[in-house]
């Protein structure tokens, strides 16, 4: 049996030191004299390069492909002689997929899909993965075995789940466990040592110390010190295929389908937005149903329209022949009058006319009538021959005028009647409809039926008003804003607070009592002056008087004066009332006319 | 195969391929592209299941040979070679085999049970099948009587709508969830909340327990699935990894343990060893607001407003879609183990599928108890009795309406009308 050489059952070496420098290991000696040697190893294991014009297929990848030059020009693919341009961090493996093929020697581009995590998934890539399979019938035997094996698979994976799950509760739970709150040591350690400095000046001359070391207590209540972080959560797992094809383009029915109408209330509208009236009773909802109307209203319609109708004529026709009735009765009682009147005039002149024909008479033989009548007339003016011919005169006279005035006023009638048919509004008819409001306003209402109207009316409230922008705005000082109560119609006794009888007596006292109580109330009366005046403080007991001042005596008699021209005055105005200009004499003379400025007149004085 | 629901027999393809004899298929290989053909021509002998038009001979000599083990699953494409192919070629051949379905009595109401205050959301059968609760929108929950629809209870605790119950197979215990972020554990005992699990940030959509552990899981708007220790309390994980909404949620006592559906239209599969996902689904384009697992297969559905899909299970590969298209929001599924599948949608429609095949065998729609408006006809939940024989939806009129089969029907009074698809647009 051979031994193995020492050095060889001997673990190499860690490190070799050497006494003596060795200048051969020096990087400086290496680059100048190992030269010859990696020559040779290049020589030996040196892969051979196929000659030029022979490097068909040839693809230089490893450093010694290229034997000891630079890259091939002419074989197009990403070369690194000596390494050169190589990127050495990236791990070249990890991220270039291999092109692996199947047992048909297609290439399985869906190796792509089964990288990393989903490598030991099932992962479904392929287009048949996706076509329709039939199922077969699994009816058959091995019923047992297959429900044997069956139990046997369940059996087995739900003890492996239940492991694997009982582990994970156990975790969960222990945590969840106060019963394991980490309890510190309490164990302590007793450590005894000699210090260094000995002497007397330190550790109070004590040879040796001994030290209890014990673990600091922790709060088991103590809020984490460090701050948890969220952390993101980890990527799921890798995608897998899309096995569906993608999805159909909306069409314009679906998005029809899927517009939804905005909500419009009738009753809020939040935003103020303008909503067209058409959305509005969309949103009602009552134009949505069909109005279902019965036939029967139509009929009872029908019906009532029918029986009016017949009402009508019935009534018109009632009141025809009526009328018609009391037209002959009228016509029966005037011939009746005639006939009397006739008979009387008969008997006054004492001849005995034949009687008018009765009153069944027709009205057909009405105009008979009426010539007969006039005949009569005729017959009558002849006989009195007694009349003389002043007399005569003054009848035809009369005849005329009442045949002009009849003739007037049939014309009116005739004129009347055309403009009604017209439409015109005729003298008559045109105040009937004419808002009188105004005038009733204006106190108008009053013209007709107190003076008789004829008078000019005028607003009494326009006149004598000193306020107007021409009057000049009062004074600041002026305090004369509420010189009136607001409401001057309103009586203000009637708004003042008065005690009613026999309310609240026993509470209050009577209503009289109450009145007095008020009335005789101090409080809001003022009882006392201002100091350094002269006036009385207290109520008054009679009215405010005034001092008249003495008259002094009439030294130049202007007085006298003055009345003279007011009688001249009297006089004057008759000669200059036609006059555009009205002159008033003086300021003293006041007749009755109040000028509407407040300014001071100018007194125009005639000259003598 | 490493997953033991799939049962595997060796003539399979014998029975499942009867297009093998077929002299069209040539004209189907014209739709190959030609190298591909080619090189499966080549290597076709060492692979299995290679049924492309031009390698009809030695797919046939490879019958024999085939491994011991083939899925049950036949693509409609064999193998993975056709996967760059057209879709059309693929799916030309599928109508010839597309299974038949099977024929069904047609559901009709029975009986409309009006009791609740507020859209009933949430129903859960107990085990023994004599009682069923629902949760409502009024805060409460109900628990009537099945044979009779007479009210038994009423419990009160939330304060919000109750969007999820479970009753519990091992213990006396009964589970809700609702839109006041509470999950309350109900002992059927006492009638009395005895847990309640603190830590959902938002309200809770979907509750599911787990077959054979204690476990509780419950999925909300805080977009994670979380899953509760029953009787510490305590949350093992939030199963975090949706981007919205996690609205469904089914539980299977194999992996994936925990299936979720998502308002992000994703379905994720669950490992609860390690809290990962292991598988996602994206073959939803909308929100998948039902999901609906199997009785006894495996495989499940998913419902989301613009297809209803269906799954195989230890795996998630998509089998097919139902044939029609509801085209509602679809919030509530149920399968039983006849094979029918109801859906329930947001307007009121409830539609009855045949599993096998897909076909929708009857639609019927919800009539509004009265006083209701017309706009109030949604189903929020459906539930199959556990016999499976009587069917519960729970509706926004605020009735239980109970359906069952009708009697008197024959498949010649009601005969299946079904045209294979032919043209599959739709994925």
């Amino acid at each position: 049996m051979m031994k193995p050489p020492l050095n060889e059952i001997l673990p190499a070496a860690k490190s070799t030191v050497s006494t003596v420098y060795d200048h051969s290991n020096d990087p400086w000696f290496k680059e100048r004299f190992s030269v010859v040697e990696s020559e040779k190893s290049v020589v030996l294991k040196g892969k051979v390069v196929p000659r030029y014009l022979q490097r068909e297929g040839f693809v230089p990848r490893k450093v010694d492909d290229f034997g000891d030059g630079g890259a091939f020009p002419e074989i197009h693919i990403a070369q690194y002689p000596l390494d050169m341009g190589r990127n050495r961090s990236a791990k070249p493996g990890s991220k270039i997929l291999p092109v692996t093929v199947d047992a048909h020697g297609n290439v399985a581009y869906d190796a792509i899909v089964r990288q990393d995590e989903n490598s030991k998934k099932i992962v479904y890539s392929q287009h048949k993965d996706i076509v329709p399979k039939i199922l077969k019938n699994v009816e058959e035997e091995d019923d047992m075995d297959e429900d044997e094996e069956l139990q046997k698979e369940i059996e087995q994976t739900t003890q492996e789940t239940k492991a694997a799950l009982e582990k994970i509760v156990n975790v969960r739970l222990s945590a969840a466990q106060p019963k394991n709150v980490p309890q510190h040591n309490s164990e302590s350690k007793y450590i005894k040592y000699k210090p260094s400095q000995q002497s007397a000046a330190f550790n109070s001359g004590a040879n040796e110390r001994i030290i209890r070391m014990v673990e600091m207590p922790v709060d088991p209540l103590e809020p984490p010190k460090f701050k948890h972080k969220r952390v993101p959560r980890a990527s799921g797992s890798p995608p897998v295929p899309v096995m569906h094809s993608p999805p159909r383009p909306v069409t314009v029915k679906d998005q029809q389908d899927w517009k939804i109408p905005p909500c419009i209330s009738n009753w809020k509208n939040p935003k103020g937005y303008t909503i067209p009236l058409d959305k509005r009773l969309a949103a009602d909802g009552r134009g949505l149903q069909d109005v279902q109307i019965n036939d029967n209203f139509a009929k009872l319609s029908e019906a009532l329209y029918v029986a009016e109708q017949k009402a009508r004529e019935a009534v018109a026709m009632r009141s025809k022949v009526q009328k018609e009735m009391m037209m002959k009765e009228k016509e029966r009682k005037e011939q009746e009058l005639r006939a009397l009147a006739q008979k009387a005039r008969a008997e006054r002149t004492g001849t005995v006319v034949a009687p008018p024909p009765s009153s069944m008479a027709t009205p057909m033989d009405d105009m008979d009538t009426r010539g007969d009548y006039d005949t009569v007339r005729e017959r009558q003016k002849d006989a009195p021959p007694k009349e003389s011919r002043e007399e005569r005169e003054e009848r035809l006279k009369r005849d005329k005028i009442r045949e002009e005035r009849k003739r007037e006023r049939e014309r009116e009638r005739r004129l009347e009647a055309k403009d009604a048919a017209m439409g015109k509004k005729s003298k008559i008819t045109r105040d009937r409809d004419r808002d009188i409001s105004e005038k009733i306003a204006l106190g108008g209402a009053n013209v007709g039926n107190g003076k008789g109207g004829g008078e000019v009316m005028y607003d009494q409230r326009l006149f004598n008003q000193e306020k107007g922008m021409d009057s000049g705005f009062a004074t600041d000082d002026q305090y004369n804003v509420y010189d009136k109560g607001l409401f001057t119609a309103q009586p203000t006794l009637s708004t003042l607070y008065k005690p009613k009888k026999d309310v609240d007596g026993e509470m209050y006292g009577g209503a009289d009592e109450q009145m007095d109580k008020i009335m005789k109330t101090e409080r809001f009366k003022p009882d006392k002056a201002f100091t350094g005046t002269s006036e009385r403080a207290g109520p008054r007991d009679r009215p405010v008087e005034f001092d008249r001042e003495v008259e002094e005596a009439d030294p130049f008699g202007l007085d006298q004066f003055l009345t003279e021209v007011k009688k001249g005055k009297k006089a004057m105005d008759k000669v200059g009332g036609g006059g555009t200009m009205r002159a008033s004499g003086g300021s003293s003379t006041r007749d009755g006319y109040d000028g509407g400025s407040g300014r001071s007149r100018i007194g125009f004085e005639k000259g003598k | 195969m490493e997953y033991k629901g799939i049962k595997s027999t060796n003539d399979i393809p014998k029975q499942g391929n009867p297009r093998g004899q077929e002299p069209a298929a040539p004209s189907n290989a014209l739709a190959l592209p030609g190298p591909e053909g080619s090189r499966d021509q080549g290597k076709g002998v060492s692979e299995n299941a290679l049924v492309v038009g031009p390698t009809l001979q030695s797919r046939g000599k490879n019958e024999g040979g085939l491994p011991g083990k083939s899925t049950t699953v036949i693509p409609a494409s064999s193998s993975s070679s056709y996967r760059n192919f057209s879709t059309s070629a693929i799916i030309e051949r599928i109508p010839s085999r597309w299974p038949r379905p099977e024929w069904h009595a047609p559901w009709k109401n029975y009986r409309v049970i009006s009791g609740h205050l507020g859209w009933v959301r949430s129903i859960a059968f107990d085990p023994s099948n004599t009682w069923f609760c629902t949760g409502s929108a009024d805060r409460t929950i109900k628990i009537w009587d099945v044979a009779s629809g007479k009210l038994k209870y009423t419990l009160t605790g939330h304060i919000e709508q109750i969007r999820g119950l479970a009753v519990s197979t091992r213990h006396t215990y009964m589970f809700s969830a609702g839109d006041d972020k509470q999950v309350k554990c109900w002992d059927l005992e006492q009638n009395k909340v005895i847990r309640s699990y603190h830590g959902h940030l938002s309200g809770v959509y979907c509750l599911a327990l787990h077959p054979t552990i204690d476990l509780l899981l419950t999925g909300g708007r805080d977009s994670v699935c979380r899953v509760w220790d029953i009787r510490t309390k305590m949350q093992a994980y939030a199963l975090a990894g949706h981007d919205n909404t996690v609205c469904s949620v089914f539980t299977r006592p194999t992996d994936p343990q925990v299936v979720t559906g998502s308002h992000d239209s994703t379905i994720k599969f669950w490992d609860l060893r390690y809290g990962k996902t292991m598988t996602t689904l994206t073959h939803h384009k909308k929100s998948v607001r039902a999901l609906a697992r199997h009785p006894t297969e495996h495989s499940f559905a998913s419902a989301s407003a613009e297809n209803i899909k269906k799954f195989n299970l230890p795996r998630g590969e998509f089998l097919h879609n139902m044939l029609s298209q509801q085209k509602t929001i679809i919030n509530a599924m149920a399968i039983n183990e006849d094979g029918v599948m109801v859906t329930g949608g947001d307007n009121g429609s409830l539609w009855f599928w045949d599993w096998k095949s897909g076909h929708n065998f009857q639609q019927a729609q919800t009539i509004v108890q009265p006083g209701s408006l017309d706009s109030e006809a949604a189903i929020y939940a459906a539930s199959f009795d556990l016999t499976g024989s009587r069917l519960i939806t729970c509706e926004a009129d605020k009735t239980i309406k109970m359906w069952k089969q009708d009697e008197n029907a024959t498949p010649e009074t009601h005969p299946v009308n079904f045209k294979p698809p032919k043209d599959i647009r739709r994925f």
